[in-house]
């Protein structure tokens, strides 16, 4: 009686309500600073999905916010909050652009070391706030966040000054070796096949996470590391595990983006991915699936933001506002649906304890 | 580096260590009962730019108790979420810094650039004594401070006096450590927590206003640069007692000050990313590594 739907079609339909209440809310916020809503929701599902190329462009905009959101889901579901995946995907783009820029690599293999050195390089940078937390229980939020500024800060130095390509004005790299790249599969959108390498990813992490101890461990140390260590799992190795895994999927979607989109490194790379992926992972509960169609979704968001504000008056930044409404609505729901959850079982063992 | 290079580089400390001592003290009450609180971040960024904005249209106080007065609200927001709804504060408090950060920028972008740097907003008061005046050492590291600046150490002092010398403080922290027992006494740990996050909350917004109207004059977007974090390194070192957690703070200021000096003499990046750097070193090395115990072995 109590299980009538099945929890995904629950927490799909959550999703659903909690965006209808964040457009509506975001409709307040157009009109109240003095524009139509109607027309800038129409202005940016149009540029969103309004053509085969603007669909893959959403698509492609999808690819490097699974990587990042991804790699937050499995260092939460591991009880590890990794919110540095901004400073992981920064070094493992740079470090891609620089492997990138290597001459006389086959084509392919070249592909395979440019995203193997950016999930390698994302690891490590995962690495220090990893052993911090386990070796010496130094809080991880403070540091991985301390550690985005840090590595921000790193990439900025090195493509203003050694690796710089002087031949134009914004801080960047040279463009990477044609066998570096992967080429746009439609001449008007820069959709690649990253956007296949980032699905595999969901499948692995999914994989990982159903069928393998490890998931397994991941999971039991997230819901509770002391009586997971009563019962023969090791909390700290696992968080380990999960924070360089959540570090190597940040760096590896770094990766992607320069390998797929933009073929070099710049100054400014990134425009808040790894932040957007903390919201990502925390809308999806840090199911991998989920995670790939909440960021699809937010990138349905932001691209259409961004049409949005050609087409009307309205600043892009209202995306941010919305994606974050939508997390408030879902922690508010699900609060209710806990405590309805809770006065129901009670009535229920009430029941029982009568029979 | 002469006497006087010395002196400017405290006065730019103790300008500096304000924001992060004002959210690290509020911070500090929120955690005696019981919360973490990671939104202080998105908090004094609103703060800053309600600052600017009101100071722009009324002036400089009216910027100051709107900053406080709107961070007020995001804190009963906070713990109408974290407190009744029972969510994760860790999920709400990133929301909320986001949201912080996005709606800032899209009201600049609403109102006008113009705005926020324009010569018309009315920065905090600031104080010259005259008796410093005359001496040029005393006179850097004491003189052209913004009010705020000297509120700062008597709020840290009036805080410690509220945690440990009142019944009040008695009651916020026990709704922290010991909440049902708190109950018992016949006091509502609920209220206690919501109180606590509205002291966080106005702490937070001051600390915003002091950053655009008091150490700079305008706002920038995300200004705040990860203070709101330095903040929770503060208090997560300090164990939340408040001399011991300004004074982690006034480390951190001393590192950001320092930043702003050698930039003429290394690359600025690296000039930067000291205070960062010393915030990471002093979590690692000076925290007691609680979250050890709640990983077991």
């Amino acid at each position: 009686m109590l299980n009538k739907y099945s929890p995904v079609s629950k927490d799909l339909l959550s999703f659903a309500i909690a965006i209808l209440i964040a457009l509506a809310l975001g409709a307040l916020v157009i009109m109240a600073t003095g524009s139509n809503p109607l027309e800038a929701y129409s202005a940016a599902l149009k540029s969103a999905l309004g053509s085969n190329y603007r669909v893959l462009n959403t698509l492609c905009n999808t690819t490097v916010l699974i990587m990042t959101g991804l790699g937050c889901s499995v260092a939460f579901n591991a009880g590890i909050q990794n919110i540095g995946a901004e400073g992981q995907l920064y070094l493992g783009a740079f470090a891609a652009a620089i492997v990138g820029l290597a001459e006389g690599i086959p084509p392919v293999i070249h592909v395979i070391l440019v995203l193997a050195t950016a999930a390698g390089v994302g690891m490590l940078w995962a690495l220090i706030p990893g052993v911090l937390r386990t070796r010496r229980g130094t809080d991880e939020v403070v540091v991985t966040l301390m550690m985005n500024y840090i590595a921000i800060l790193l990439c900025s130095y090195f493509v203003n000054y050694p690796f710089r390509n002087r031949a134009v004005t914004w801080p960047e790299t040279e463009m990477i070796q044609a066998s570096a790249q992967l080429s746009h599969l439609h001449p008007l959108s820069r959709f690649n096949g990253t956007f296949f390498i980032a699905l595999v990813c969901v499948a692995v992490i999914a994989f990982i996470n159903r069928k393998t101890t490890v998931g397994y461990e991941w999971k039991m140390v997230g819901l509770n590391p002391r009586a997971s260590a009563v019962a023969g799992i090791m909390p700290k190795h696992s968080m380990l595990t999960a924070m360089l895994v959540s570090g190597a999927l940040a760096g590896l979607g770094g990766g992607m983006e320069v390998v797929g989109v933009r073929h070099r490194f710049m100054d400014a790379f990134s425009p808040g991915y790894g932040m957007t992926g903390i919201l990502i992972a925390l809308v999806a509960k840090n199911n991998p699936i989920g995670v790939a169609l909440v960021a699809f979704v937010f990138a349905l968001a932001k691209t259409g933001a961004a049409g949005m504000e050609m087409a009307t008056n309205v600043p892009a930044e209202l995306s941010e506002i919305l994606l974050t409404l939508i997390v408030f609505v879902l922690c508010a729901q699900r609060s209710l649906r806990a405590a309805i959850g809770n006065t129901r079982s009670q009535h229920g063992q009430g029941r029982q304890a009568e029979q | 580096m002469s006497g006087l290079a010395i002196a400017e580089l405290l006065g730019a400390t103790l300008r500096l260590a304000t924001p992060v001592v004002l959210a690290a003290t509020g911070g500090l009450v929120s955690f005696h009962a019981g919360i973490l609180n990671v939104a202080m971040e998105g908090f004094m960024l609103v703060g800053a730019f309600t600052a600017v904005l009101l100071s722009y249209y009324a002036g400089a106080w009216m910027g100051v108790f709107g900053a406080i007065g709107i961070c007020l609200v995001l804190s009963l927001l906070y713990a109408l979420f974290v407190v009744d709804l029972k969510s994760d504060g860790f999920a709400i408090g990133f929301a909320l810094n986001i949201f912080a950060t996005g709606l800032t920028i899209y009201l600049v972008r609403i109102f006008g650039t113009d705005i926020f740097n324009s010569p018309q907003i009315q920065p905090i008061t600031k104080i010259r004594m005259g008796a410093f005046g005359s001496v040029p050492i005393l006179d850097a590291v004491f003189n052209n401070h913004s009010v705020t600046v000297w509120l700062t150490p008597i709020l840290v002092v009036i805080t410690s006096g509220l945690l440990y010398r009142t019944p009040f403080g008695a009651h916020l922290r026990a709704s922290g450590e010991a909440p049902l027992a708190l109950e018992t006494a016949g006091v509502s740990a609920r209220k206690m927590q919501y109180a606590a996050s509205l002291i966080c909350g106005g702490f937070c917004g001051l600390a915003g206003a002091h950053l655009s109207l008091g150490y700079l004059t305008q706002f920038i977007r995300d200004m705040t640069g990860g203070r709101g974090f330095m903040a929770l390194a503060a208090i997560l070192v300090g164990k939340g007692k408040p001399v011991r957690t300004a004074l982690i703070s006034l480390l951190f200021a001393v590192a950001e000050a320092a930043s702003m000096r050698i930039q003429e003499y290394i690359p600025p990046q690296f000039a930067l990313m000291l205070p960062y750097i010393v915030t990471v070193l002093t979590v690692a090395f000076m925290s007691d590594g609680k979250k050890t115990d709640s990983v077991g072995m």
